[in-house]
């Protein structure tokens, strides 16, 4: 049982680990929590659904679509919503976050219907069984397709020029801007990339749990948000560590305690830990 | 003098239609009832099907020769518009009027409380098809509810495992809320009282999709049989998964899992699944297929549970009647409260001292993506 757990936690822990970034990604760029983030997962699953309804079942397919999906509406998002309220007080633009979040959860429940629509299972054969454990194709392409997502990022952020840019913006924008660097358009690339992240987790829990509905993104986007704090908000390795520990501690919470409890053991551990160490596991200490 | 003639016109367009409601040709000798449902307003769908229930139900009844030796009915309708005030406003009416033997309705259990006192009062029955909140029936010797409790249902869903399945141990996953601790506990209860053992019960929130980790803890626990008291979403989810685990368990529910979205949504994991329902439209019993084809052949759509409900209750009623042998209002309550296996269309009734009904289930599974009674 402890492994079939650890199994159950490391497939839950990739989503929580992809939305994590998205947020750390947000926060490290701009110190602003992105609570729309919930909803770019929530339309990359749609958007992941419609392709597997309409056009074809593939899951790699749906799984680029959700990615589509997420960066354009990232970069709207940004756009239209924050552009305008750079510079002026944080709390503005953290206020439009959770605004544009419920415009488009109402929005996809007027386009949709609030009733869960199904998406087809996907590769659900076992691949093998370890001492009673079993492991489905679909959890070792759900936490590969992570792990390839989070090295690409990792490569993308330190290994080329717009990342360079991003990790420049993120230490000081006002100076970055000075240098020659163009803040707008990787300010608006940053929340197009954490678009593009959250669309992603979207269509992989989509497919993981067979369901797609308008307010999905809501507890899942909690959650993660929670991890990268855990992890320590402004790095991208932290909120990776975080999402993984998150879904472990879920499902060895259910194993020890009760399913009742899972999301009660999963911020009791965070609470008490961030009292230790506010900073986060990887955090910068803020001077 | 013009003026007033206008308005005596006025006023007599507002009142003919009062008096018009229903009574259609009234033979001296002819039984009154009446029905109080919310055909207009939200709810407006299942009080027209009350409506054409009930209609369907009294011509079927006076084409068999009525009771009593040929007396036949006639309905009064009034309109709740789903509205407890409305309910009560209709109450009074019925009540004053002493042609009326009894009343049907109304479809909320709001609506239905809402009345409540003052048939009470009156003493006139007070029949609800779908009421099934847990203060209603037990709130006067006068209300009845037939759509059935979960403190019936547990008992029926423990026999299936028990002696059908042969089911010994099980473990149980519900809903945290009261409908789903309800339905747990009494399901847990029965099963444990019929000599089998539950070996785990584990509950979730409403809004999970994770039911992996429980569903693990759960394929732990050596049971043979699994008992969700979910609805159907939840219920296509904890398949999909539990089939992901390769936990070859035989899957039991409740009457909130028959619906064709927990097949559209669960696919190949809900194949076998065992479940339970009061009325179960593609029933070959000649009876319930005369109603469905001459339901959906007068009214375009087939009846739902709802309809059916409806559909029984004026049956019960004209049952009650006849075993009384008398229209008088209080004989009726009596010849009501005794009602014992009366065989409805939506499950045989029978009234606990309460006034609730224990109902009985058909017994389905699902093979070939379809629900079929299980034999």
């Amino acid at each position: 049982m402890f492994l079939q757990q650890l199994v159950n936690g490391i497939t839950q822990g990739s989503m929580f680990a992809l939305l994590a970034i998205s947020f750390a990604i947000v926060y490290g760029t701009l110190r602003l929590v992105n609570f729309a983030t919930g909803s770019l997962y929530m339309v990359g699953a749609f958007a992941g659904w419609m392709i597997v309804q309409f056009v074809t079942a593939n899951l790699f397919l749906a799984i680029l679509a959700g990615a589509v999906a997420g960066f354009i509406m990232g970069f709207v998002l940004e756009r239209f919503a924050f552009r305008a309220l750079r510079g002026v007080a944080r709390i503005a633009s953290l206020i439009c976050t959770i605004g544009f979040a419920w415009f488009i959860n109402e929005l996809m429940t007027v386009l949709f219907g609030a009733e869960r629509k199904a998406m087809p299972p996907f590769y659900s054969d076992t691949a093998f069984v370890i001492s009673g454990v079993s492991v489905s194709w679909l959890q070792i392409i759900l936490v590969a397709v992570a792990v390839v997502i989070l090295v690409l990022l990792q490569l993308l952020i330190f290994r080329t020029r717009i990342g360079l840019a991003i990790r420049a913006v993120s230490l000081d924008f006002k100076t970055a801007g000075l240098m020659g660097i163009p803040i707008d358009r990787v300010i608006s690339f940053t929340f197009a990339l954490a678009g593009a992240m959250a669309g992603i987790s979207g269509v992989l829990a989509s497919a993981y749990y067979n369901a797609v509905f308008p307010f999905m993104g809501n507890i899942a986007g909690l959650k993660s948000f929670s991890a990268a704090v855990f992890g320590g908000l402004t790095s991208i390795p932290g909120a990776i560590l975080g999402g993984y520990l998150l879904g472990l501690v879920e499902n060895f919470g259910v194993q020890v305690i009760s399913a009742g409890y899972r999301d009660i053991i999963g911020f009791v551990i965070m609470v008490v830990f961030l009292l230790v160490r506010p900073q986060g596991l990887l955090g910068r200490k803020s001077s | 003098m013009r003026r007033i003639v206008l308005v005596s016109i006025l006023a007599a367009a507002l009142v003919v239609p009062v008096f018009a409601t229903g009574q259609t040709e009234a033979a001296d000798d002819s039984i009154h009832v009446a029905l109080s449902a919310p055909i207009t307003g939200d709810w407006s769908e299942y009080g027209v099907n009350f409506q054409r229930s009930v209609e369907m139900a009294i011509e079927a009844i006076n084409a068999d020769g009525g009771v009593l030796g040929g007396r036949t009915f006639r309905l009064s309708v009034g309109d709740t518009k789903g509205n407890p005030q409305e309910s009560a406003t209709l109450a009074q009416k019925w009540t004053s009027d002493d042609s009326i033997v009894a009343q049907i309705g109304a479809f909320s259990s709001s609506s239905s409380m809402a009345a409540q006192p003052i048939y009470d009062a009156a003493g006139m029955v007070q029949l609800s098809p779908t009421a099934s909140h847990a203060d209603y029936a037990k709130g006067s010797p006068w209300s009845f509810g037939i759509v059935g409790t979960q403190a019936g249902e547990g008992p029926f869903n423990a026999a299936f495992a028990y002696d059908d399945l042969d089911l010994r141990k099980i473990a149980v996953l519900h809903l945290n809320n009261d409908w789903g601790i309800d339905t747990a506990k009494y399901f847990s209860e029965a099963f444990e009282s019929e000599g089998g053992e539950i070996v785990g019960t584990e509950f979730y929130f409403d809004g999970e999709s994770d039911f992996t980790a429980v569903l693990t803890k759960l394929k732990d626990s050596d049971a043979d049989g699994l008992f969700i008291a979910s609805f159907y979403n939840d219920g296509a989810g904890i398949n999909i998964q539990r089939d992901r685990l390769d936990w070859d368990v035989t899957v039991l529910g409740p009457t909130s899992l028959y619906s064709p979205q927990l097949i559209s949504l669960g696919g190949d994991s809900v194949e076998g699944l065992y479940t339970a329902t009061g009325f179960f439209a593609e029933d070959p019993d000649p009876r319930l297929r005369a109603y469905v084809e001459g339901f959906t052949e007068k009214y375009g759509d087939p009846p739902n549970f709802h309809a059916a409900l409806a559909y029984d209750a004026m049956f019960l009623l004209a049952d009650a009647i006849e075993r009384a042998g008398s229209t008088d209002r209080e004989a009726i309550r009596d010849a009501l409260a005794e009602t014992s296996d009366f065989p409805g269309l939506a499950g045989s009734i029978t009234f606990t001292e309460r006034g609730d009904a224990n109902k009985g289930y058909s017994k389905l599974t699902i093979a070939d993506g379809r629900f079929i009674p299980y034999e």
